[in-house]
């Protein structure tokens, strides 16, 4: 019997299954999938379901339906709005239906070729469907935070590692190439910024009105509580309340202080915060919210600071900075706020300009021209330091925010690679974002310990 | 007969010298909702385009196509329904814009009768700041589009839609809708093309307004 004749003996979901738990005998397994994926084979697809395809389900599914090898069978959504929209998009881009649930339950009990599962959800529903289709045996992808509750996010790795199914979390910037290079070329391999001792960060987005809905499309208010909202309201509108979500320090500040604790490798020793309800009428979590972390860098401190606005304008947007001795990276999704500083002042810099110039000429770098200093001859600012000479990525990301995290979690699942944010790496990671709400609250510095990274 | 004459001579006189007004064009709220994604495209207009008040039309000029049927390239949309087109909701919120298929995709407003046009305002999307590609808009009073053609806007450089190329320029959709003047163009049909934007491949319509007159 040839390679491609067992292939097709073995069910297709066996033959996932079969892979992924060969795990380290994949080195054999592998050139069957290659030459399974290379003809074509439908064995070789992915069934997969989307649970939750409101905006951020829609966000990604225009990343899921430019990944090949994926075949769409279920969508699950309580607002029928929704899920119409996401069948239509579907059935357009695929050419075939795919089935519409409102009940997770009632999906997986019908759905029983699935494969993995893509949750968006929000937040409060993020644990029970991941448990759930962890359970059932499907692999799972679900966004960011993991819960609105740490209890909640535990139980997931927990059930990821009972089933021993992959749990990828939506922190997608792990698998940005642009941020991976940052912390493997940059920071790890050369060094650039010298000692880190500060961090930096901000999402600042501007003032809106809350949500609204179409009265031809309102949920009766029997099922929206059947599903844990009170309202129309609190169904469109749920990250803003403490039953639901973990508000914006969760909602935004969560990509972000992920990258903080990715960056220097651990979490952070303690934690205090500011913030307020002071902009909305409406709204329960806190619309501004300012944090500090302090790191134990091994014999010194780096301290972090992260700051989240939606009371503001969106001015100056969304970055993570990480400030060294003798450079500074400024990094964001948005390569326009994306810049690389190198301090020319530091006692080793004549040593140092050799490596940058190097890192420039390899390619590693790219080099900016530093904007000139407009000269006044009637001024002499003697407080002003000279711009630092700034430098840019080499490197470019021309695929949508979040499909290469998408792809690495399909490409995990048949066993080409490593999940860039499983579970347990994003709960430690998320246990200090967690935090923060109740560091406001508590008006106190709140210590880690290690048990609170304990699954 | 001399008094019919007459008539229909004052008519048509006060018609043609009705005196112009400026055109008024409603503004619903700004609302920009998420996180925005950048606009990378050339050939960009940022500003928010010709303020109404600068475009004078006749005094007993209106949107004539308000409640008039809309067909499309994409008969059964994504989201929402062709009506929303000429529903006159002009509001960014979820349940008030049509969501069309990816890559070029064209609507249709029949005003059902003669009418001369003199501005059409365009409302694609805008709770997030986009551009749409290969925009173009185009009168006739053959349905099929197949003669007597007049294109009124094109910024598709490279002739993407096959419709020709054209020199207008990118703009980014806001709230205050896009206004573009009409020359007092003579058309029974309304057409506007775009071919996905800035931010994902789909085409969006929240309304089109014709402003015009019919007899």
């Amino acid at each position: 019997m040839d390679e491609t004749k067992k292939l097709s003996s073995l069910s297709r979901r066996d033959f996932l299954i079969k892979s992924s738990v060969l795990g380290a005998g994949l080195s054999i397994g592998l050139p069957k999938i290659a030459r399974a994926q290379a003809a074509g084979s439908p064995a070789n697809e992915l069934n997969i379901a989307l649970i939750g395809v409101g905006e951020q389900g829609r966000v990604l599914m225009g990343s899921l339906l430019n990944i090949p090898g994926l075949r769409f069978r279920a969508v699950c959504d309580i607002w029928e709005y929704y899920r119409s929209a996401a069948k239509n998009r579907i059935k357009k881009a695929k050419g075939y239906d795919v089935a519409t649930y409102e009940d997770i339950d009632e999906m997986l009990a019908q759905e029983k070729d699935l494969d993995a599962a893509v949750i968006a959800t929000p937040d409060f529903w993020h644990s029970p469907h991941s448990v759930k289709c962890l359970n059932a045996g499907l692999n799972v992808y679900c966004e960011k935070m993991m819960s609105n509750t740490v209890e909640g996010a535990r139980a997931m790795v927990q059930a990821m590692q009972s089933s021993g199914k992959l749990l990828q979390i939506g922190h997608q910037r792990r698998s940005n190439p642009r941020y991976r290079y940052v912390l493997d070329q940059l920071i790890k391999k050369n060094g650039i910024i010298g000692k880190l001792t500060a961090i930096n960060g901000q999402w600042n987005r501007s003032v809106s009105e809350d949500l609204n809905w179409p009265k031809k499309h309102v949920i009766d208010e029997a099922k929206l509580q059947k599903y844990g909202f009170e309202n129309m309201h609190q169904f469109r509108n749920w990250r803003w309340f403490k039953k639901l979500s973990g508000g914006m320090i969760s909602d935004l500040g969560a990509h972000q202080i992920d990258i903080f604790n990715w960056y220097t490798g651990r979490h952070p020793a303690s934690v205090m915060a500011v913030g307020g309800v002071d902009y909305y009428k409406t709204h329960e979590h806190y619309d501004n919210v300012m944090s500090f972390y302090e790191y134990d860098m091994g014999g010194y401190f780096a301290r972090a600071f992260y700051q989240v606005q939606t009371t503001t304008t969106s001015g100056g947007g969304f970055f993570e900075t990480f400030m060294g001795d003798e450079g500074t990276i400024v990094i964001s999704e948005n390569p326009a706020h994306t810049k690389i500083y190198r301090e020319d002042r530091t006692a080793s810099i004549a040593e140092r300009m050799k490596v940058w110039d190097k890192l420039t000429s390899d390619g590693i770098l790219r080099a900016v021209e530093t904007p000139a200093a407009e000269k006044d001859p009637t001024i002499v600012d003697v407080r002003e330091s000279a711009p630092a000479a700034m430098f840019d990525l080499p490197i470019v990301l021309n695929k949508a925010i979040h499909q290469p995290h998408l792809e690495n979690f399909f490409d995990a699942i048949r066993g080409k690679t490593k999940l860039t944010c499983d579970g347990k790496e994003a709960f430690e990671s998320e246990v200090p974002i967690y935090a923060v709400n109740p560091a406001v609250e508590a008006q106190t510095k709140v210590f880690f310990k290690e048990d609170d990274f304990k699954i | 007969m001399k008094k019919i004459l007459i008539t229909l001579l004052l008519i048509t006189s006060a018609s043609l010298y009705a005196a112009d007004v400026p055109l008024k064009v409603p503004h619903p709220k700004p609302r920009l909702i998420g996180t925005q994604v950048a606009v990378n495209i050339g050939n960009l207009d940022r500003s928010d385009g010709l303020p109404a008040e600068s475009i004078k039309v006749p005094e007993n000029a209106k949107n004539i196509a308000l409640n008039k049927p809309v067909t499309s390239s994409d008969p059964a949309p994504i989201i929402g329904e062709l009506e929303l087109v000429t529903d006159g909701e002009i509001d960014a919120e979820e349940g008030y814009y049509v969501e069309l298929d990816v890559n070029q995709q064209w609507v249709q407003i029949d005003l059902e009768k003669p009418s001369t046009i003199y501005a059409i305002v365009v409302w694609h999307f805008y709770s997030q700041a986009r551009a749409y590609k290969d925009v173009v808009i185009q009168i006739s009073d053959d349905p099929e589009f197949k003669k007597d053609v007049t294109t009124v806007f094109n910024n598709d450089e490279d002739n993407t839609a096959k419709l020709g190329k054209g020199d207008d320029k990118h703009y980014i959709d806001t709230h205050k809708g896009r206004i573009f003047p009409v020359k007092a163009v003579k058309g029974r049909y309304v057409r506007l093309y775009s071919s996905g934007n800035t931010a994902n491949q789909n085409n969006h319509y929240i309304e089109v307004q014709v402003i015009g007159t019919q007899q």
